[in-house]
C-alpha cells in the first residue's frame, strides 16, 4: 500500500510564505512541553520513574495556542495526557516532574502523579469523560463571571456516557465551556474509525452545541481563528466544542504503538517540530537546544531532591 | 417541641442550611416544582428559586459531576438520586472523582457535597427502588457515609453532612419517612449529637442489637418483645457507618457480652461482617457469642410480594437474639 503523505492543511506546500514566524514565548513553551515529554521516556527507560505515563507528542501546540487565550480566572480540566496541558497553564516545570518523581517541592506532594495534578485552576483525571460533568459544574458556577470552564478530551472520549450528559446540561443551562477535542484518529490503539459512529461535529449539533474544527497547526494562526469563538464562549455564556485534527506522534504510553510504519510516519509528518525547524532554522535550533538543557537541568535538580513528605517512611 | 414526620424533618434541615448559607444549592431529578418523589425537598424551589433548587435531566454521573465542579468553585450542593438503584450510574463520580480529589490533593481541595439517597425496601416498591448500596459506599476511602433513622436525626444530621467540609452519602430510610416524632428545632448546634458518633437509643444489659436506618425502629421493637422474655437488650443506632463509631459500640458489646448487626443489605460482605471483624478483634475475651448478623439474602431485592421475605423483622432479629443466649 503507498500511503502519500499530505502537507499540513492551511499552509502551502512549501510552508515558508504563509506562515509568519512564531514568538519566541511561543517557540520556547512548546520546546520545554517537547523536552519535557522526552525526558519523561528517558528516565522512564533509565528506571527513574515508576508507573505510567502518557505524552503529548506531536500534539504541544494545542495548549500553546490555547494558553494566551485563557485567563487566570479560567478553570482548566485536564485528563491522562496533560502534561502539556499543565506546562501551557503553569510555568512550573519543577513542580510537575517532581510531581510525577514524587519528590520535594511535588505539586500535590506526589500523591496524584501524572495523571492527578491538582492546582491552583487545574485539574487533572485519567477517567476518561468523567471530567465533563465536572467542568459543567465548573462552569455553571463560572457563568455571568467572564470566566470559563476549558475541558481537554480526546477523540475516544466520546466513547463514553458522561460526555452526553455533561454536553446536554451545559447547553440547557448555557454554561461557559469550552470543549477541546484533541481528536488525534486513534483511542490508545483503536483507530477512530473502529470506534466511532458519525462525526464529533454532529454529536455537538445534536445537543444544539457549538463545533469548530481547526486543522492548523500554526499557534498563530489558531489564536486567531479562535479568539472571537472564546469570547462568545464568555459573553454569551454557552458552550463550544473545538475539534483539532491532530496526530500523535509517539505511543499512547511507552512501547504500546500498534500503528503501522506508514500511518506513524504520516503522524510524525504533522509533527509541528520537524516543520518549525526547517522553516525557521535559525530561532529554533537556539530555542530549541536551550530548552534541551534547560529540561535537563530540571530533569537532574529534581532527580537529586529527596522523597517528597508523602513518600517519606 | 415540634412533630414532624422524617421526610419533613429533612425538608427543615434543608431548608434552615439554605437560609444560614447562599452556598447551599439543591439538585436533582424532580426536586424543583414536584419537590421530589418523597416530597423532601418540598416546597424549597419556591422559596429560594431555580437557580438555588434545580431541577436535572435524568442524568446521575452529570448531576454528581456538576456538584463536584460547583463545590470547586465554593458551593455546597445537596444531590438527590432518586431511589438506591439510580445511585449506580454516578458510581464512578463517586467513587473515582468526589471520594478520590480530596485525598489526591492531601486534603487542599475540599468537595462539601451531600449525596441524599433514599434507601432500602419495605414500600412495596421495585427492585432498584428497595436496594441498600450502603457497602459500596463504605468500602470507598474518603466519603463519609451517613445513615439517618428517625426525624430528630434527619433535622440535624442533614445539616451537619451540609456543613461537613467532606463529602458525605446521606442515606435515608424510606419506609421511615412518614414516621413522626417530636423533634427540637430550636436546640443548639453543640447540643447535637456529634457527626460522627453512634447513639445508645435504648439501654439493656444482656445483648447488643446494633443496626442504622431503617432497622432502628425494628430493633427497639425486638427489644421491647425480648424485655416480655426477660431479655435485656440495649439497641445502637450506629449513625454514621464511616467514620465508624467504634468506641462506643465496643464499650456496648465488651458489656454485654453478645451482638447481632441487623442492616437490609445482603449479609455476605455487608457492612455487618466490618462490624463483626472489628468486634472479634476489640472484644474478644468478652463475647460470650459470635457476632450474629441479620440482613437480607445474596440475591437481587426480589418483587414487591416477596420483599416480607426478604427483609428482615421482629422475628428475625429475636431468632437472632435467641441464638446468642443458646450459644
Amino acid at each position: 500500500m503507498t500511503v502519500t503523505v499530505p502537507a499540513p492543511t492551511g499552509t502551502t506546500p512549501s510552508g515558508a510564505r504563509r506562515t509568519p514566524p512564531p514568538e519566541p514565548e511561543d517557540l520556547e513553551l512548546l520546546l520545554l512541553i517537547r523536552h519535557f515529554e522526552l525526558t519523561l521516556l528517558r528516565l522512564f527507560e533509565a528506571g527513574e520513574l515508576s508507573g505510567t505515563t502518557h505524552t503529548c507528542l506531536g500534539q504541544e501546540y494545542i495548549p500553546v495556542a490555547l494558553s494566551r487565550l485563557l485567563g487566570d480566572d479560567d478553570f482548566v480540566l485536564s485528563n491522562h495526557r496533560g502534561h502539556g496541558h499543565f506546562l501551557a497553564r503553569h510555568a512550573e516545570p519543577y513542580g510537575l516532574l517532581a510531581e510525577i518523581m514524587g519528590r520535594e517541592g511535588a505539586l500535590c506532594a506526589g500523591v496524584g502523579g501524572s495523571q492527578h495534578v491538582y492546582h491552583r485552576h487545574f485539574l487533572s483525571t485519567g477517567v476518561q469523560g468523567e471530567s465533563l460533568p465536572v467542568a459543567t459544574g465548573v462552569a455553571l458556577a463560572l457563568k455571568g463571571t467572564g470566566a470559563l470552564a476549558c475541558a481537554y478530551i480526546g477523540d475516544g472520549t466520546w466513547g463514553e456516557g458522561a460526555v452526553y450528559e455533561a454536553l446536554n446540561m451545559a447547553q440547557l443551562w448555557r454554561v461557559p465551556l469550552l470543549v477541546v477535542v484533541e481528536h488525534n484518529g486513534i483511542a490508545q490503539s483503536t483507530p477512530t474509525a473502529a470506534q466511532m459512529s458519525g462525526r464529533v461535529a454532529a454529536r455537538a449539533a445534536a445537543f444544539d452545541v457549538l463545533h469548530h474544527r481547526v486543522t492548523s497547526l500554526e499557534v498563530g494562526e489558531i489564536r486567531t481563528e479562535l479568539a472571537p469563538l472564546v469570547a462568545m464562549v464568555r459573553q454569551d455564556s454557552r458552550p463550544l466544542v473545538v475539534e483539532f485534527a491532530t496526530h500523535r506522534a509517539g505511543p499512547h504510553s511507552k512501547g504500546d504503538d500498534t500503528r503501522s510504519p506508514e500511518e506513524i510516519a504520516l503522524a510524525a509528518a504533522h509533527d509541528w517540530y520537524d516543520r518549525y525547524a526547517r522553516l525557521f532554522p535559525e530561532p529554533f535550533a537556539r530555542i530549541d537546544r536551550e530548552r534541551r538543557e534547560l529540561v535537563e537541568r530540571i530533569a537532574a535538580e529534581v532527580t537529586a531532591r529527596p522523597p517528597s513528605a508523602w513518600e517519606r517512611p | 417541641m415540634t412533630t414532624l414526620t422524617l421526610a419533613k424533618a429533612l425538608n427543615e434541615g434543608m431548608r434552615k442550611a439554605m437560609e444560614d448559607d447562599p452556598k447551599v444549592l439543591v439538585m436533582g431529578e424532580d426536586v424543583g416544582k414536584l419537590g421530589g418523589v418523597f416530597r423532601v425537598t418540598d416546597g424549597l424551589q419556591k422559596d429560594f428559586g431555580e437557580q438555588r433548587v434545580i431541577d436535572t435531566p435524568l442524568a446521575e454521573s452529570g448531576i454528581i459531576g456538576t456538584a463536584i465542579g460547583l463545590a470547586l468553585r465554593g458551593y455546597r450542593p445537596v444531590c438527590e438520586i432518586q431511589f438506591d438503584g439510580f445511585v449506580f450510574p454516578a458510581a464512578d463520580q463517586i467513587i473515582t472523582q468526589l471520594a478520590k480529589m480530596p485525598l489526591r490533593s492531601l486534603g487542599k481541595l475540599k468537595l462539601p457535597v451531600v449525596v441524599r439517597i433514599p434507601c432500602g425496601g419495605g414500600i412495596g416498591a421495585v427492585e432498584h427502588h428497595s436496594e441498600s448500596p450502603e457497602a459500596y459506599f463504605t468500602h470507598t476511602a474518603g466519603l463519609r457515609v451517613v445513615a439517618c433513622s428517625n426525624p430528630a436525626d434527619g433535622y440535624t444530621m442533614i445539616q451537619q453532612a451540609i456543613r461537613c467540609e467532606d463529602p458525605v452519602i446521606f442515606f435515608e430510610p424510606k419506609r421511615r419517612y412518614w414516621e413522626k416524632a417530636d423533634v427540637d428545632t430550636s436546640a443548639p448546634a453543640d447540643d447535637w449529637t456529634p457527626f460522627d458518633r453512634a447513639r445508645v437509643v435504648r439501654p439493656g444489659a444482656d445483648v447488643t442489637l446494633l443496626a442504622y436506618g431503617p432497622m432502628v425502629r425494628t430493633c427497639l421493637e425486638a427489644a421491647a418483645a425480648a424485655e416480655e422474655d426477660g431479655r435485656s437488650v440495649e439497641v445502637v443506632d450506629l449513625r454514621s457507618l464511616n467514620p465508624l463509631d467504634i468506641d462506643l459500640v465496643a464499650e456496648s458489646v465488651a458489656r454485654t457480652g453478645r451482638c447481632a448487626v441487623v442492616h437490609e443489605a445482603p449479609v455476605f460482605s455487608g457492612f455487618g461482617a466490618e462490624i463483626a471483624a472489628r468486634l472479634t478483634e476489640r472484644c474478644f475475651y468478652n463475647l460470650e457469642a459470635p457476632v450474629l448478623r441479620v440482613g437480607g439474602p445474596s440475591t437481587p431485592y426480589p418483587p414487591s410480594r416477596l420483599e416480607d421475605h426478604y427483609l428482615p423483622d421482629l422475628d428475625r432479629v429475636l431468632d437472632a437474639v435467641d441464638r446468642l443466649f443458646a450459644f
